[in-house]
Protein backbone atom coordinates (compact mmCIF):
# COMPACT_ATOMS: atom_id res chain seq x y z
CA UNK A 1 0.00 0.00 0.00
CA UNK A 2 1.46 3.38 -0.96
CA UNK A 3 1.89 6.14 1.57
CA UNK A 4 -0.95 8.20 0.06
CA UNK A 5 -3.38 5.28 0.19
CA UNK A 6 -2.34 4.54 3.76
CA UNK A 7 -3.04 8.16 4.72
CA UNK A 8 -6.41 8.07 3.02
CA UNK A 9 -7.32 4.95 5.00
CA UNK A 10 -6.03 6.41 8.29
CA UNK A 11 -8.05 9.59 7.91
CA UNK A 12 -11.41 7.83 7.53
CA UNK A 13 -14.62 9.58 8.49
CA UNK A 14 -14.52 7.83 11.88
CA UNK A 15 -11.03 9.25 12.48
CA UNK A 16 -12.09 12.75 11.43
CA UNK A 17 -14.96 12.66 13.90
CA UNK A 18 -12.81 11.15 16.65
CA UNK A 19 -10.06 13.82 16.40
CA UNK A 20 -12.16 16.78 17.68
CA UNK A 21 -13.47 14.65 20.55
CA UNK A 22 -9.89 13.61 21.38
CA UNK A 23 -8.68 17.21 21.36
CA UNK A 24 -11.46 18.24 23.71
CA UNK A 25 -10.63 15.24 25.94
CA UNK A 26 -7.02 16.54 26.06
CA UNK A 27 -8.17 19.99 27.09
CA UNK A 28 -10.96 19.08 29.52
CA UNK A 29 -9.05 16.22 31.22
CA UNK A 30 -6.05 18.53 31.55
CA UNK A 31 -8.28 21.02 33.32
CA UNK A 32 -9.89 18.42 35.63
CA UNK A 33 -6.42 17.17 36.62
CA UNK A 34 -5.36 20.75 37.31
CA UNK A 35 -8.55 21.31 39.35
CA UNK A 36 -7.75 18.23 41.45
CA UNK A 37 -4.21 19.66 41.92
CA UNK A 38 -2.51 16.41 40.91
CA UNK A 39 1.22 16.66 40.13
CA UNK A 40 0.83 15.47 36.50
CA UNK A 41 -0.50 17.06 33.28
CA UNK A 42 -2.38 14.19 31.55
CA UNK A 43 -3.13 16.55 28.70
CA UNK A 44 -2.42 14.14 25.87
CA UNK A 45 -4.68 11.14 26.54
CA UNK A 46 -6.80 11.98 23.48
CA UNK A 47 -3.71 12.33 21.29
CA UNK A 48 -2.46 8.87 22.26
CA UNK A 49 -5.98 7.45 21.74
CA UNK A 50 -6.11 8.74 18.14
CA UNK A 51 -2.50 7.68 17.48
CA UNK A 52 -3.30 4.09 18.47
CA UNK A 53 -6.64 3.83 16.64
CA UNK A 54 -5.72 5.77 13.49
CA UNK A 55 -1.93 5.75 13.17
CA UNK A 56 1.01 8.09 13.78
CA UNK A 57 0.00 10.76 11.25
CA UNK A 58 -3.47 11.15 12.71
CA UNK A 59 -1.78 11.31 16.14
CA UNK A 60 0.53 14.05 14.90
CA UNK A 61 -2.40 16.07 13.53
CA UNK A 62 -4.31 15.65 16.81
CA UNK A 63 -1.37 16.82 18.91
CA UNK A 64 -0.70 19.83 16.70
CA UNK A 65 -4.32 21.00 16.51
CA UNK A 66 -4.72 20.35 20.21
CA UNK A 67 -2.10 22.91 21.19
CA UNK A 68 -3.09 25.41 18.50
CA UNK A 69 -6.72 25.35 19.65
CA UNK A 70 -5.83 25.32 23.34
CA UNK A 71 -3.77 28.44 22.82
CA UNK A 72 -6.69 30.04 20.98
CA UNK A 73 -9.30 29.38 23.65
CA UNK A 74 -7.42 29.55 26.92
CA UNK A 75 -3.66 29.78 27.12
CA UNK A 76 -1.73 31.62 24.34
CA UNK A 77 1.60 30.16 25.56
CA UNK A 78 0.54 26.64 24.59
CA UNK A 79 1.38 27.36 20.95
CA UNK A 80 5.15 27.29 21.68
CA UNK A 81 4.92 23.68 22.86
CA UNK A 82 3.06 22.43 19.77
CA UNK A 83 6.04 20.37 18.48
CA UNK A 84 6.06 18.40 21.76
CA UNK A 85 2.38 17.50 21.38
CA UNK A 86 2.91 16.54 17.72
CA UNK A 87 5.85 14.26 18.58
CA UNK A 88 3.84 12.54 21.34
CA UNK A 89 1.16 11.62 18.77
CA UNK A 90 3.73 10.47 16.21
CA UNK A 91 5.75 8.28 18.58
CA UNK A 92 2.69 6.77 20.26
CA UNK A 93 1.35 5.86 16.81
CA UNK A 94 4.65 4.28 15.74
CA UNK A 95 4.86 2.27 18.98
CA UNK A 96 1.32 1.00 18.47
CA UNK A 97 2.13 0.08 14.86
CA UNK A 98 4.90 -2.23 16.06
CA UNK A 99 2.64 -3.99 18.54
CA UNK A 100 3.54 -2.04 21.67
CA UNK A 101 -0.08 -1.39 22.60
CA UNK A 102 -1.37 -4.97 22.85
CA UNK A 103 -0.69 -5.76 26.51
CA UNK A 104 -0.51 -3.56 29.57
CA UNK A 105 3.22 -4.00 30.16
CA UNK A 106 3.96 -3.16 26.53
CA UNK A 107 1.89 -0.02 26.99
CA UNK A 108 4.31 1.00 29.76
CA UNK A 109 7.18 0.57 27.27
CA UNK A 110 5.26 2.86 24.89
CA UNK A 111 4.88 5.36 27.71
CA UNK A 112 8.64 5.35 28.34
CA UNK A 113 9.48 5.78 24.62
CA UNK A 114 6.92 8.59 24.23
CA UNK A 115 8.26 10.34 27.31
CA UNK A 116 11.85 10.18 26.02
CA UNK A 117 10.82 11.82 22.75
CA UNK A 118 8.68 14.40 24.57
CA UNK A 119 11.52 15.16 26.98
CA UNK A 120 14.02 15.81 24.17
CA UNK A 121 11.54 18.01 22.28
CA UNK A 122 10.48 20.05 25.30
CA UNK A 123 14.08 20.48 26.47
CA UNK A 124 15.01 21.89 23.05
CA UNK A 125 12.12 24.36 23.11
CA UNK A 126 12.89 25.28 26.69
CA UNK A 127 16.54 26.03 25.87
CA UNK A 128 15.91 27.78 22.58
CA UNK A 129 12.95 29.92 23.59
CA UNK A 130 13.40 30.38 27.33
CA UNK A 131 17.13 29.91 27.77
CA UNK A 132 16.30 26.79 29.81
CA UNK A 133 14.35 28.47 32.57
CA UNK A 134 10.58 28.62 32.01
CA UNK A 135 7.83 29.71 34.37
CA UNK A 136 6.55 26.18 35.04
CA UNK A 137 7.20 23.80 37.93
CA UNK A 138 9.76 21.77 36.02
CA UNK A 139 12.19 24.72 36.20
CA UNK A 140 12.59 24.21 39.95
CA UNK A 141 14.10 20.82 39.19
CA UNK A 142 16.32 22.49 36.56
CA UNK A 143 17.43 25.21 38.98
CA UNK A 144 18.16 22.64 41.70
CA UNK A 145 20.40 20.74 39.28
CA UNK A 146 22.13 23.95 38.11
CA UNK A 147 22.82 25.06 41.67
CA UNK A 148 24.26 21.65 42.53
CA UNK A 149 26.96 22.30 39.97
CA UNK A 150 25.77 20.90 36.64
CA UNK A 151 25.72 22.79 33.35
CA UNK A 152 22.51 24.53 32.34
CA UNK A 153 21.75 22.55 29.17
CA UNK A 154 22.53 19.27 30.92
CA UNK A 155 20.21 20.26 33.79
CA UNK A 156 17.33 21.16 31.45
CA UNK A 157 17.52 17.76 29.75
CA UNK A 158 17.91 15.91 33.06
CA UNK A 159 14.88 17.72 34.51
CA UNK A 160 12.75 16.78 31.50
CA UNK A 161 13.81 13.14 31.78
CA UNK A 162 12.86 13.14 35.47
CA UNK A 163 9.41 14.71 35.06
CA UNK A 164 8.10 13.33 31.75
CA UNK A 165 8.06 9.51 32.19
CA UNK A 166 5.56 9.39 35.09
CA UNK A 167 3.11 11.61 33.23
CA UNK A 168 3.41 9.81 29.90
CA UNK A 169 3.17 6.29 31.38
CA UNK A 170 -0.08 7.23 33.13
CA UNK A 171 -1.32 8.89 29.93
CA UNK A 172 -0.67 5.77 27.85
CA UNK A 173 -2.22 3.47 30.45
CA UNK A 174 -5.31 5.71 30.56
CA UNK A 175 -5.64 5.58 26.76
CA UNK A 176 -5.20 1.80 26.91
CA UNK A 177 -7.91 1.58 29.59
CA UNK A 178 -10.28 3.64 27.43
CA UNK A 179 -9.71 1.38 24.41
CA UNK A 180 -10.21 -1.75 26.55
CA UNK A 181 -13.47 -0.19 27.77
CA UNK A 182 -14.80 0.18 24.21
CA UNK A 183 -16.72 -2.66 22.58
CA UNK A 184 -14.83 -4.70 19.96
CA UNK A 185 -17.39 -3.71 17.36
CA UNK A 186 -16.72 -0.04 18.06
CA UNK A 187 -12.92 -0.39 17.98
CA UNK A 188 -13.10 -2.30 14.68
CA UNK A 189 -14.66 0.75 12.97
CA UNK A 190 -11.29 2.54 13.21
CA UNK A 191 -8.57 2.15 10.55
CA UNK A 192 -5.90 0.70 12.86
CA UNK A 193 -8.00 -1.57 15.04
CA UNK A 194 -5.35 -4.30 14.59
CA UNK A 195 -3.03 -2.24 16.82
CA UNK A 196 -4.93 -3.25 19.94
CA UNK A 197 -6.41 -6.68 19.25
CA UNK A 198 -3.88 -9.45 19.74
CA UNK B 1 -21.02 33.73 13.96
CA UNK B 2 -21.67 35.88 17.00
CA UNK B 3 -21.50 33.37 19.84
CA UNK B 4 -18.68 34.05 22.30
CA UNK B 5 -15.87 31.62 21.63
CA UNK B 6 -12.51 31.46 23.29
CA UNK B 7 -10.71 34.77 23.54
CA UNK B 8 -12.57 36.54 20.70
CA UNK B 9 -14.20 39.87 21.62
CA UNK B 10 -17.04 40.88 19.32
CA UNK B 11 -16.78 44.50 18.07
CA UNK B 12 -17.58 46.24 14.81
CA UNK B 13 -14.20 47.90 14.26
CA UNK B 14 -11.88 48.38 11.27
CA UNK B 15 -9.45 45.90 12.88
CA UNK B 16 -12.18 43.27 13.15
CA UNK B 17 -13.26 43.91 9.55
CA UNK B 18 -9.76 43.31 8.13
CA UNK B 19 -9.42 40.10 6.17
CA UNK B 20 -8.19 37.34 8.55
CA UNK B 21 -5.25 36.51 6.28
CA UNK B 22 -3.97 40.07 6.61
CA UNK B 23 -3.91 39.64 10.38
CA UNK B 24 -2.25 36.20 10.11
CA UNK B 25 0.54 37.66 7.93
CA UNK B 26 0.92 40.66 10.25
CA UNK B 27 1.17 38.43 13.35
CA UNK B 28 3.77 36.15 11.74
CA UNK B 29 5.85 39.17 10.66
CA UNK B 30 5.79 40.60 14.19
CA UNK B 31 6.97 37.25 15.58
CA UNK B 32 9.83 37.11 13.04
CA UNK B 33 10.73 40.71 13.79
CA UNK B 34 11.15 39.79 17.48
CA UNK B 35 13.64 37.07 16.54
CA UNK B 36 15.76 39.10 14.14
CA UNK B 37 15.86 42.30 16.20
CA UNK B 38 19.44 42.89 17.39
CA UNK B 39 18.43 44.86 20.50
CA UNK B 40 15.88 43.85 23.13
CA UNK B 41 14.48 47.37 23.41
CA UNK B 42 13.25 47.29 19.79
CA UNK B 43 11.41 44.06 20.53
CA UNK B 44 9.92 45.58 23.69
CA UNK B 45 8.83 48.63 21.68
CA UNK B 46 6.67 46.53 19.32
CA UNK B 47 3.81 45.90 21.76
CA UNK B 48 3.97 49.42 23.19
CA UNK B 49 4.23 51.39 19.93
CA UNK B 50 2.36 49.16 17.48
CA UNK B 51 0.13 46.60 19.17
CA UNK B 52 -1.46 48.71 21.92
CA UNK B 53 -2.45 51.56 19.54
CA UNK B 54 -3.83 48.92 17.18
CA UNK B 55 -5.95 47.45 19.96
CA UNK B 56 -7.51 50.89 20.57
CA UNK B 57 -8.13 51.21 16.83
CA UNK B 58 -9.95 47.87 17.13
CA UNK B 59 -12.02 49.13 20.11
CA UNK B 60 -10.58 46.43 22.35
CA UNK B 61 -7.92 48.59 24.01
CA UNK B 62 -9.10 48.17 27.60
CA UNK B 63 -9.57 44.38 27.60
CA UNK B 64 -6.30 44.08 25.65
CA UNK B 65 -4.35 46.07 28.24
CA UNK B 66 -5.99 44.04 30.98
CA UNK B 67 -4.96 40.80 29.25
CA UNK B 68 -1.38 42.06 28.89
CA UNK B 69 -1.25 42.96 32.59
CA UNK B 70 -2.75 39.62 33.60
CA UNK B 71 -0.97 37.22 31.24
CA UNK B 72 2.15 38.83 29.78
CA UNK B 73 3.54 41.14 32.48
CA UNK B 74 3.59 38.60 35.38
CA UNK B 75 5.16 35.96 33.11
CA UNK B 76 7.79 38.45 31.91
CA UNK B 77 8.67 39.51 35.46
CA UNK B 78 8.93 35.95 36.79
CA UNK B 79 11.10 34.92 33.86
CA UNK B 80 13.31 38.02 34.16
CA UNK B 81 13.99 37.38 37.85
CA UNK B 82 14.53 33.63 37.52
CA UNK B 83 16.67 33.86 34.39
CA UNK B 84 18.79 36.73 35.74
CA UNK B 85 19.52 34.64 38.81
CA UNK B 86 20.10 31.27 37.22
CA UNK B 87 21.30 31.67 33.65
CA UNK B 88 25.09 31.28 33.53
CA UNK B 89 27.32 34.35 33.13
CA UNK B 90 30.86 35.62 33.76
CA UNK B 91 30.81 39.22 35.02
CA UNK B 92 29.05 39.51 38.37
CA UNK B 93 26.82 42.59 38.48
CA UNK B 94 25.77 42.36 42.10
CA UNK B 95 25.18 39.67 44.73
CA UNK B 96 22.97 39.30 47.74
CA UNK B 97 22.81 36.43 50.16
CA UNK B 98 23.94 33.36 48.19
CA UNK B 99 22.53 34.53 44.88
CA UNK B 100 24.44 36.39 42.22
CA UNK B 101 23.24 38.29 39.17
CA UNK B 102 25.58 38.32 36.19
CA UNK B 103 25.64 40.97 33.53
CA UNK B 104 25.44 38.38 30.72
CA UNK B 105 22.46 36.55 32.19
CA UNK B 106 20.46 39.78 32.50
CA UNK B 107 21.26 40.66 28.89
CA UNK B 108 20.34 37.19 27.65
CA UNK B 109 17.17 37.20 29.74
CA UNK B 110 16.07 40.56 28.33
CA UNK B 111 16.46 39.22 24.78
CA UNK B 112 14.52 36.04 25.53
CA UNK B 113 11.75 37.78 27.48
CA UNK B 114 11.34 40.56 24.91
CA UNK B 115 10.73 37.94 22.20
CA UNK B 116 8.17 36.09 24.31
CA UNK B 117 6.41 39.35 25.19
CA UNK B 118 6.09 40.59 21.61
CA UNK B 119 5.09 37.13 20.33
CA UNK B 120 2.44 36.55 22.98
CA UNK B 121 1.16 40.13 22.75
CA UNK B 122 0.72 39.96 18.96
CA UNK B 123 -0.90 36.57 19.27
CA UNK B 124 -3.40 37.79 21.87
CA UNK B 125 -4.30 40.79 19.68
CA UNK B 126 -4.94 38.41 16.78
CA UNK B 127 -7.14 36.12 18.89
CA UNK B 128 -9.08 39.03 20.40
CA UNK B 129 -9.97 40.48 17.00
CA UNK B 130 -10.41 37.41 14.78
CA UNK B 131 -13.32 35.00 15.00
CA UNK B 132 -12.12 31.39 14.42
CA UNK B 133 -15.02 30.62 12.05
CA UNK B 134 -14.26 33.70 9.96
CA UNK B 135 -10.60 32.73 9.78
CA UNK B 136 -11.38 29.18 8.69
CA UNK B 137 -14.06 30.26 6.18
CA UNK B 138 -11.54 32.53 4.53
CA UNK B 139 -8.74 29.95 4.55
CA UNK B 140 -11.01 27.30 3.01
CA UNK B 141 -11.84 29.68 0.17
CA UNK B 142 -8.11 30.11 -0.38
CA UNK B 143 -7.59 26.38 -0.75
CA UNK B 144 -7.16 24.92 2.74
CA UNK B 145 -8.84 21.50 2.86
CA UNK B 146 -12.42 21.52 4.24
CA UNK B 147 -11.32 18.60 6.41
CA UNK B 148 -8.98 20.90 8.36
CA UNK B 149 -11.80 23.39 8.71
CA UNK B 150 -14.13 20.68 9.98
CA UNK B 151 -11.60 19.53 12.61
CA UNK B 152 -11.06 23.10 13.76
CA UNK B 153 -14.62 24.34 13.95
CA UNK B 154 -16.09 21.17 15.39
CA UNK B 155 -13.45 21.13 18.17
CA UNK B 156 -14.18 24.73 19.07
CA UNK B 157 -17.90 24.01 19.21
CA UNK B 158 -17.38 20.88 21.31
CA UNK B 159 -15.33 22.56 24.05
CA UNK B 160 -18.19 24.40 25.83
CA UNK B 161 -20.44 21.32 25.51
CA UNK B 162 -17.81 19.07 27.08
CA UNK B 163 -17.09 21.58 29.83
CA UNK B 164 -20.76 21.61 30.78
CA UNK B 165 -20.79 17.81 30.72
CA UNK B 166 -17.65 17.66 32.90
CA UNK B 167 -19.19 20.03 35.46
CA UNK B 168 -22.43 18.02 35.55
CA UNK B 169 -20.47 14.81 36.15
CA UNK B 170 -18.34 16.46 38.84
CA UNK B 171 -21.45 17.74 40.65
CA UNK B 172 -23.25 14.41 40.30
CA UNK B 173 -20.30 12.44 41.70
CA UNK B 174 -19.85 14.91 44.56
CA UNK B 175 -23.54 14.58 45.38
CA UNK B 176 -22.98 10.81 45.65
CA UNK B 177 -20.25 11.49 48.19
CA UNK B 178 -17.11 11.45 46.04
CA UNK B 179 -14.26 13.24 47.81
CA UNK B 180 -12.48 15.70 45.51
CA UNK B 181 -10.45 17.38 48.20
CA UNK B 182 -7.98 16.08 50.77
CA UNK B 183 -4.64 14.34 50.41
CA UNK B 184 -3.15 13.23 47.11
CA UNK B 185 -4.43 9.64 47.41
CA UNK B 186 -8.02 10.84 47.87
CA UNK B 187 -7.72 13.26 44.97
CA UNK B 188 -6.20 10.61 42.68
CA UNK B 189 -9.02 8.22 43.56
CA UNK B 190 -11.52 10.87 42.43
CA UNK B 191 -10.01 10.92 38.95
CA UNK B 192 -11.48 7.69 37.57
CA UNK B 193 -15.17 8.29 38.52
CA UNK B 194 -14.92 11.72 36.88
CA UNK B 195 -13.06 10.81 33.71
CA UNK B 196 -14.73 7.54 32.77
CA UNK B 197 -18.30 8.87 32.27
CA UNK B 198 -16.99 11.93 30.44
CA UNK B 199 -14.72 10.07 28.03
CA UNK B 200 -17.03 7.14 27.27
CA UNK B 201 -20.04 9.42 27.02
CA UNK B 202 -18.39 11.56 24.38
CA UNK B 203 -17.04 8.58 22.43
CA UNK B 204 -20.56 7.17 22.07
CA UNK B 205 -21.55 10.15 19.90
CA UNK B 206 -18.61 9.67 17.52
CA UNK B 207 -20.08 6.85 15.44
CA UNK B 208 -23.43 8.57 15.04
CA UNK B 209 -21.78 11.80 13.91
CA UNK B 210 -19.62 9.90 11.39
CA UNK B 211 -22.73 8.39 9.79
CA UNK B 212 -24.45 11.78 9.83
CA UNK B 213 -21.70 13.66 7.99
CA UNK B 214 -21.16 10.84 5.51
CA UNK B 215 -24.87 10.98 4.70
CA UNK B 216 -24.37 14.67 3.91
CA UNK B 217 -21.66 13.96 1.31
CA UNK B 218 -18.82 15.33 3.45
CA UNK B 219 -16.12 13.39 1.60
CA UNK B 220 -17.34 13.89 -1.95
CA UNK B 221 -14.43 15.12 -4.09
CA UNK B 222 -14.76 18.19 -6.28
CA UNK B 223 -15.07 21.93 -6.04
CA UNK B 224 -17.30 23.43 -3.34
CA UNK B 225 -19.24 26.67 -3.38
CA UNK B 226 -19.29 28.97 -0.37
CA UNK B 227 -22.23 30.32 1.56
CA UNK B 228 -20.38 33.34 2.95
CA UNK B 229 -17.36 35.05 1.46
CA UNK B 230 -15.13 37.01 3.83
CA UNK B 231 -14.38 40.36 2.17
CA UNK B 232 -10.85 41.15 1.02
CA UNK B 233 -9.48 44.18 -0.81
CA UNK B 234 -6.73 45.01 -3.29
CA UNK B 235 -5.21 47.38 -0.71
CA UNK B 236 -4.94 44.57 1.84
CA UNK B 237 -3.44 42.28 -0.78
CA UNK B 238 -0.72 44.86 -1.49
CA UNK B 239 -0.22 45.47 2.24
CA UNK B 240 0.38 41.75 2.82
CA UNK B 241 2.91 41.57 -0.01
CA UNK B 242 4.65 44.70 1.29
CA UNK B 243 4.86 43.21 4.80
CA UNK B 244 6.32 39.94 3.52
CA UNK B 245 8.87 41.76 1.33
CA UNK B 246 9.84 44.05 4.21
CA UNK B 247 10.32 41.08 6.56
CA UNK B 248 12.44 39.20 4.02
CA UNK B 249 14.58 42.32 3.49
CA UNK B 250 15.01 42.72 7.27
CA UNK B 251 16.04 39.07 7.61
CA UNK B 252 18.60 39.71 4.85
CA UNK B 253 19.95 42.82 6.59
CA UNK B 254 20.21 40.94 9.88
CA UNK B 255 22.07 38.03 8.27
CA UNK B 256 24.42 40.43 6.47
CA UNK B 257 25.12 42.31 9.71
CA UNK B 258 25.86 39.15 11.68
CA UNK B 259 28.11 37.81 8.90
CA UNK B 260 30.16 41.00 8.54
CA UNK B 261 30.60 41.81 12.23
Amino acid sequence: MSFGERLKRDFSTMTLVLIPVAIVINIVVGQIVAALKLPVFLDSIGTVLVAVLAGPWAGLVTGTLSNVIWSMVANPDAIYWTPVAAIIGLIAGLCAKYGLFREWWKVIVTGVLVSLAAAVASAFISVWLYGGITASGISFVTIYLVESGRGLIESVFAASFIVEPIDKIITCLAAWGIIKGMSLRYVSRFPRAENVSA
Amino acid sequence: MNETIGLYIDRDSPLHRLNPLTKVVFTICIVILGFISPWAWITFAIPVLILIPMSFWGQIGVPYLRALLKIVVPLALILLVMQSLFLPGETTWFRFWFLSVEYESVERSLTLVSRLVSMTASFILFLFSTHPSRLMTDLTRRGVSPIVTYLFISTIQLIPLMRTKANTIMDAQRARGLETEGNIVTRSKALMPMLAPLVFGSLVDVEERAIAIEARAFRVPGKRTHLTIVPDSQAQHLFRIALIVLTVVLIGVRLWLSLTS
